[in-house]
């Protein structure tokens, strides 16, 4: 468990985020409809396990950033809805200021290299 | 913060957090079916390629588990769960380690909470650090704490400037007797000064505080009574206040209640009048010269204890100057303390010692249920190498020992909180039991604070944490270390008993410091009882001096305006005995100022033939005034002369007086062979008297109680010094059969009646 740690939480980092943006363009969904529309996003480069998603899932409702609901589905099943919260869109707004730096960073460093 | 609560939330309802899981992962497999053969999949594919797309089930479930709530938390909570399992199959051990530790925890909650009401608490009067309590001590005669007179009082109050006010009550309580509505009653009174509220800084729950005006000769009779008194006499009815009754035969006004918890000068008092130093016992031409008060203060603000201690002393010169007849008493000084200290200051070693002994019992509790649980880890160590065997780290074992420990602690506690209760009601209750005469100044402070409440609650969980941590502590880091091998090896029948060998010895050595300190522990608790119970039998073994079989006692208290003269009082007193005589069954009967155990009065006394070597030194002495047949009706011998007779007790006799032998042997080293009859003394509380011709001597009586010594003593009739107050006594036949009226609180009342 340990050991996995520094690779699981890079990816958690822009799982989150992705998550997160999900939510707040779509509004509240649940877990299946989330995973579909980040497989559409990604048109395939990201190979999701769609059951990762849920320790995220637990963990932004943890911190407060999503919550979540039962309510029924298009089929008229009952599913639990996740839906992002106040928190949520501001830990949005910094997560996004800070992956562009990040970006910005590396295609400086990038071209630099050229 | 949140994450926190949720996942505090997620560890103590795992259930229902495990169902939600199960549901969102059922749903969501169950969509990706569902669309899987909408796309054209048959079900038994679509299932497959539903599973692949989510991943491993029940891997997401674990990581998400571990996500969910405390691990450590999770697997206490196991822990605990087990350790009940195991205890439960165990009832005796069980039940006998509870009640163990029942008893030691139960223990030091009572007497923690005793403790904190009575040492702990702060007073509940305003700015306590203020407040300061009079009194003198006498360094000469090694008699400290003693009252003062009203003329001391009223100096200090016309010079003193260290204060914002000071009070006096009577150094004694006074049992007052109340009738006027319902059935007479027997309370315990005080008399105390006008201004007490005020330099306590203590409002009345209802109605008013006595004037400046009441606490003066003649002032209007007035009276404030406890909450415990209103509720239980009066209804709690507010128009108490107005209400006329009757107090020792004197009509009062009720003028004010006194707040629930308000106990002073003493506890368990009812009844508050004005008026200190007019005790009922003394005629009133001793009232301002007569050592009765003990008094109170208030500091002014930028004066320190040291200056008003200072001042004093300045006071206290100026006083014995001023007043050589009554007040020249040599070695007299005033003692100013801090009225905080002075109240716990009978109780607190007490406390403190009974603290020590509950927490040795606790400890011997700790070490019992200590070596049971070893006893038990030697049946049990196969379990602890099997779970050593399977991977379970040594923290693991230590844990899951301490769990069970923990366990035991916190049932031991909540029984301890229950003894604790129970043990508070016996101690409140003793208290209350108190004889209302015999209570020295401010004796037993703050009782009625004495209750469990959050805080001792509080006490007690940590007690019972730290006591299930100190007792499991040492079995479990014993039983963690199980020697795998050997264990495992023994078969299965024989694993019951252990292993053997070194470790045996092991073992025995670490058992042998358990019962080494407990031992030590027991003796230490057994030499204390074992004093204890001594002085108790030493107690017992004192001859009070008198016969107690068959002797009905009751108080009579006179009506000051009605006999209001020595000789209506004599009078009343003479038919009284006259009358209680003429009852059927009745031996004898006597009246007196006081009996044994009630208050008396210490006065100077002067030998006419045996001066004192130094004029300065003058001894005091109790002084007891009694009709003729008090000590044939006692039942006290009578060593040397004769006892009064009738003619003695009438105010125009030629003065007499009995002494008791310790009086004859502080002045006639010779005694017994040559008696003092014939000789003379002086009594300092009347001066008027002339020489007293000793006409008896009488064996000694226990005055203050049979652990207090018999002290110098002298007795005169009662018509020479006649009391308001005073008691009857009679001794009934040993065959007779005497009313219970005689014994009554209210046969003050109907010994009243009968004369009027």
């Amino acid at each position: 468990m340990s050991k996995g740690q520094s690779k699981a939480e890079i990816l958690q980092g822009t799982l989150d985020l992705m998550v997160l943006k999900t939510l707040q363009t779509m509004g509240p969904q649940h877990g299946f409809g989330l995973a579909k529309r980040m497989e559409q996003i990604s048109t395939g480069i990201l190979d999701l396990n769609q059951g990762t998603l849920y320790p995220a899932l637990l963990r932004l409702e943890q911190r407060g950033w999503i919550k979540s609901r039962y309510g029924a589905s298009e089929n008229n099943r009952k599913a639990k809805f996740y839906e992002i919260t106040k928190a949520g869109v501001k830990q949005i707004q910094s997560e996004q200021q800070n992956w562009e730096q990040t970006v910005g960073l590396m295609e400086r460093f990038l071209r630099l290299a050229e | 913060m949140l994450a926190f609560w949720k996942k505090l939330k997620a560890t103590l309802f795992r259930r229902q957090a495990e169902r939600e899981l199960e549901e969102d992962v059922r749903c969501h497999l169950d969509m990706l079916i569902e669309e899987n053969i909408q796309n054209g999949m048959d079900p038994e594919e679509a299932r497959y390629a539903a599973r692949r797309s989510f991943g491993g089930v029940e891997q997401v479930k674990e990581t998400y588990r571990d996500k969910r709530g405390f691990r450590w938390l999770d697997s206490l909570l196991q822990d605990i769960r087990f350790g009940i399992r195991m205890l439960r199959r165990n009832p005796v051990f069980t039940v006998a380690a509870i009640l163990t530790l029942g008893v030691g925890i139960g223990g030091n909650t009572t007497i923690f909470t005793v403790i904190r009401a009575v040492l702990l608490k702060q007073l509940v009067y305003s700015e306590p650090d203020r407040l300061v309590y009079l009194s003198t001590d006498n360094a000469r005669r090694n008699r400290q704490d003693s009252p003062f007179t009203l003329t001391r009082l009223e100096e200090m109050r016309a010079s003193s400037r260290s204060f914002t006010g000071i009070g006096a009550f009577l150094s004694s309580a006074e049992d007052v007797t109340l009738s006027g509505t319902g059935e007479p009653e027997a309370l315990k009174g005080s008399r105390i000064s006008a201004n007490f509220l005020d330099i306590l800084g203590v409002q009345p729950l209802f109605g008013r505080s006595f004037l400046p005006g009441e606490d003066t000769p003649g002032g209007a009779p007035v009276a404030m009574i406890s909450t415990a008194l209103w509720n239980r006499r009066f209804g709690a009815d507010p128009l108490v206040i107005g209400k006329t009754v009757t107090l020792d035969s004197m009509p009062h006004t009720i003028i004010g209640v006194l707040p629930p918890d308000f106990q002073f000068p003493f506890a368990g008092v009812d009844i508050w009048v004005t008026r200190p130093s007019e005790w009922s016992r003394l005629p009133p031409r001793y009232w301002r010269t007569v050592t009765l008060l003990k008094g109170f203060a208030r500091l002014k603000p930028d004066v320190s204890l040291e200056q008003a201690q200072a001042e004093m002393v300045v006071l206290n010169n100026r006083y014995l100057a001023a007043h050589p007849d009554f007040g020249a008493v040599p070695g007299v000084t005033m003692r100013v303390a801090r009225l905080k200290d002075r109240l716990v200051q009978n109780v607190r070693p007490m406390l403190l010692t009974l603290f020590g002994a509950v927490g040795f019992v606790l400890l011997i509790a700790c070490a019992n249920v200590a070596s049971l649980i070893l006893a038990r880890a030697t049946s049990r160590s196969r379990e602890f190498a099997v779970r050593a065997a399977l991977g379970a780290g040594r923290g693991r074992l230590i844990r899951q020992s301490l769990a069970e420990s923990l366990v035991l602690a916190a049932a031991g506690g909540a029984l301890g909180v229950l003894l604790a209760n129970w043990g508070l009601h016996v101690i409140t209750g003793m208290n209350a039991l108190d004889s209302p005469t015999r209570v020295g100044a401010l004796s037993v402070p703050g009782a009625e604070q004495i209750k469990l409440d959050g805080l001792v609650f509080g006490f007690t969980v940590a007690l019972s944490m730290a006591t299930g941590i100190l007792f499991g502590l040492f079995p479990s880091l014993r039983i963690s270390r199980p020697d795998l091998v050997n264990v495992l090896r023994e078969s299965g029948a024989a694993a019951g008993r252990g292993s053997s060998g070194r470790r045996g010895v092991l073992r025995v050595s670490g058992r042998s410091l358990l019962v080494i300190g407990q031992v030590a522990l027991s003796i230490i608790l057994l030499i204390g009882a074992m004093l204890l119970i001594e002085s108790l039998t030493r107690l017992h073994s004192v001859n009070p001096g008198f016969q107690t079989a068959n002797l009905l006692t009751a108080k009579l208290a006179l009506p000051p305006n009605r006999y209001d003269t020595d000789q209506k009082r004599a009078a009343f007193f003479e038919e009284v005995v006259t009358r209680t005589k003429a009852v059927p069954g009745v031996g004898s009967a006597t009246v007196a100022m006081s009996l044994p155990t009630t208050p008396w009065i210490r006065t100077d006394v002067k030998v006419k033939e045996q001066p004192p070597a130094d004029p300065n030194e003058v001894p005091t002495v109790q002084l007891q005034s009694v009709t003729p047949r008090y000590f044939h009706t006692l039942g006290i011998p009578l060593r040397r002369g004769r006892e009064f007779n009738e003619h003695d007790n009438t105010p125009t006799a030629p003065p007499v007086v009995i002494i008791n032998e310790r009086f004859a042997r502080r002045f006639w080293p010779s005694y017994p062979r040559q008696g003092p009859i014939g000789q003379h003394i002086s009594n300092g509380a009347d001066k008027s008297a002339a020489w007293l011709e000793i006409v008896g001597v009488v064996s000694d009586v226990h005055e203050g109680g049979l652990a207090a010594d018999a002290g110098p003593e002298f007795y005169v009739p009662i018509a020479k010094h006649t009391p308001q107050t005073a008691y009857l006594a009679a001794h009934r036949r040993r065959s007779a059969r005497l009313g219970r009226r005689y014994s009554q609180p209210g046969a003050s009342d109907r010994s009243r009646s009968t004369h009027l």
